[in-house]
């Protein structure tokens, strides 16, 4: 991939107090890949892609999009650069019914200030046919759908948008088998479309089905990246409780590549 | 879109989903049939519950209530409290009378009222979202200032004679007949409909648009019903939030300008407990105190509720401190059926 990266980042940090969550992590993302983010729960990821998101802004360390530096200082910055995040806790208004939430914060209004709801409405039909033509109840407030019905809502509302990079944070975990094989299928077509996902993920099988790379992180810094062919499952284990890849590694990978 | 995205994840098991209103209409509904039950109740208990002046009585007593509500709800909504309501109601009809008494147009010092009473929603605001208070500590703190400052400013004694013109907002109505009678006394054929009443229909059908129609008010739902997804989608929280205060604060403050026009006086000690009117009318008009349900019409009915117990207890003869122990249980009530509600 000789591309410029659609995301990179540089040498970031995040302290608090005296812990580094994130220690000098640089991170790149090119067009169409699926790239696995592992480690240990508090080994610093869901950090590392809370800034790319803008939730969070780092101590130090550079952003770049399409090679061009850039600063978030909430979410709608890192929106507006074509980046959306699914959150695992989905961030769903749950009061609110489908479109209200697909649309929050970039609600349509019409000519006269107000609240589009019959277009906002029309777009959300559409998109949610798309991800899962079953779904109908538009009009019920999120609370009352089941999970995989909310992850679609959180699914539509990150690739309505104009969407360039991805990130999704543990996508499946509270889903059934079937719903993991939609979102599952949905990654690989955003992946085709050249969307670069940054995949959050505890589920070994998940992240050697769909990612073509996988970084790993261990007490905030970055001890693994690699591309999917070179690694196995244990190597990937190794890496995250360890920190390190096991001792035969580099003679594995010799005899792979002689 | 490939095959396996028709996975399913529909709930089909809703056959009746049509067919039942959802809770927060269910809820609205029998608010609504209480308030009838209790116009029934203490019209047959009194026959002069339901004459056209004791009517209008009603109309006004409520259209304080209803314009403390209204900022209420609205703060409810985003799942905080304004406890300040009744407090910031006295502090801006005295700010209104000492205008008026400093030689300023009735027009313009109300219009100040109103202001003092935003300036201090919007203290509440930043308190709440800037300085991380719990909403009911900041607004709390704000009770006791603004009376306070309202004791102080008047040396605890009413402002009087503040002239006819200032008692017109309280006192006036749309479409008044007068007769003079022959004998030299004036007989009114139809006492109209007192502005305070025009007024809260207004600014509730005013409130009730901008809940719904505006981006503002979608945003203060969605405050309330997450605060954090509200905050991850874009939503600017903060600003949403002494949005609401500042709207609970200005409503105060015209409340409070209605109430002191009514009595032609500007009283220091006007409006304490007002605050308690107001969060019982959201509540019984099913607002959630934990945020994100709330809806102008309901608290209107709520306040209508308030509103004509109070002045159906009056007529039949109970003593104020029964009213306060039947309000009490109603209020409680409500808030009961409300948790049965969310439990389901």
């Amino acid at each position: 991939m000789s591309q410029t990266p659609l995301v990179e980042m540089i040498g970031i940090e995040k302290h608090f107090g005296g812990v580094r969550a994130v220690d000098h992590v640089s991170l790149e993302l090119y067009p169409g890949e699926v790239v696995g983010v592992l480690g240990h729960n508090g080994a610093g990821k869901s950090c590392l892609m809370r800034i790319l998101s803008g939730a969070m802004v780092p101590t130090a360390g550079e952003i770049r999009v399409n090679g061009q530096p850039v600063k978030f200082d909430d979410p709608t910055d890192a929106r507006d650069a074509g980046i959306e995040t699914i959150y695992q806790t989905l961030a769903l208004a749950d009061h609110l019914d489908a479109p209200a939430n697909l649309f929050l914060g970039r609600e349509l209004k019409t000519r006269f200030g107000n609240l589009d709801d019959a277009r906002m409405l029309k777009e959300s039909r559409k998109v949610l046919a798309r991800l899962n033509p079953n779904f109908k109840n538009l009009a019920d407030p999120v609370s009352s759908l089941s999970g995989g019905q909310r992850q679609v809502i959180a699914i539509a509302r990150a690739i309505y948008f104009d969407t360039k990079v991805l990130i999704m944070d543990e996508p499946t975990a509270a889903l059934g088998p079937s719903e993991t094989a939609m979102v599952a299928d949905l990654i690989r077509q955003l992946r085709a479309e050249g969307i670069g996902i940054l995949l959050v993920s505890h589920d070994m099988h998940d992240v050697f089905e769909l990612c073509n790379r996988v970084v790993v992180m261990n007490k905030g810094s970055l001890v693994g990246a690699h591309d999917i062919e070179e690694v196995t499952k244990d190597d990937i284990l190794s890496l995250i409780v360890k920190g390190e890849l096991p001792a035969d590694w580099t003679a594995r990978n010799l005899e792979m590549s002689l | 879109m490939s095959q396996a995205i028709k996975a399913e994840t529909g709930r089909a098991a809703r056959p009746l989903a049509g067919l039942i209103p959802d809770p927060g209409k269910i809820h609205r509904l029998s608010a609504l049939l209480t308030l009838l039950l209790l116009i029934v109740g203490f019209s047959l208990a009194s026959p002069a519950f339901l004459s056209v002046s004791n009517s209008l009585t009603v109309l006004l007593q409520t259209s304080v209530i209803g314009l403390l509500g209204i900022g209420m709800t609205m703060v409810i909504i985003t799942g905080g409290i304004d406890l300040s309501v009744g407090s910031v109601l006295a502090l801006s009809g005295v700010g209104t009378a000492m205008a008026v008494k400093a030689g300023v147009p009735v027009g313009p010092a109300m219009g100040l009222g109103v202001a003092i009473g935003a300036f201090c929603g919007a203290i509440n605001g930043l308190v709440v979202t800037k300085a991380r208070i719990p909403p009911f500590v900041a607004t709390l703190g704000m009770m006791l200032m603004a009376r306070g400052l309202a004791l102080q400013l008047t040396g605890a004694a009413p402002i009087s004679q503040l002239g006819e013109a200032f008692g017109r907002l309280g006192n006036g109505a749309l479409f008044r007949v007068v007769e003079m009678q022959p004998n030299g006394f004036p007989k009114v054929i139809f006492p109209g409909v007192p502005y305070p009443a025009i007024l809260l229909l207004i600014v509730a059908a005013g409130a009730a648009c901008l809940l719904r129609y505006r981006q503002v008010g979608r945003h203060i739902y969605a405050t309330g019903s997450n605060e954090e997804a509200a905050r991850l989608s874009g939503v600017r929280v903060d600003r949403t939030k002494i949005y609401a205060y500042v709207m609970s604060g200005a409503l105060a403050g015209l409340a409070g300008n209605v109430l002191m026009s009514r009595l032609v006086t500007a009283q220091p000690s006007e409006g304490v407990m007002y605050e308690l009117d107001a969060i019982a009318a959201a509540v019984i008009g099913g607002a959630s105190l934990s945020g994100g349900v709330g809806t102008v019409s309901g608290t209107m009915i709520g306040a209508f509720i308030i509103g004509i117990l109070r002045n159906g207890l009056n007529m039949a003869g109970v003593s104020a401190f029964i009213q306060q122990i039947v309000i009490g249980a109603v209020v409680i009530a409500a808030v009961w059926i409300d948790q049965l509600r969310n439990r389901r």
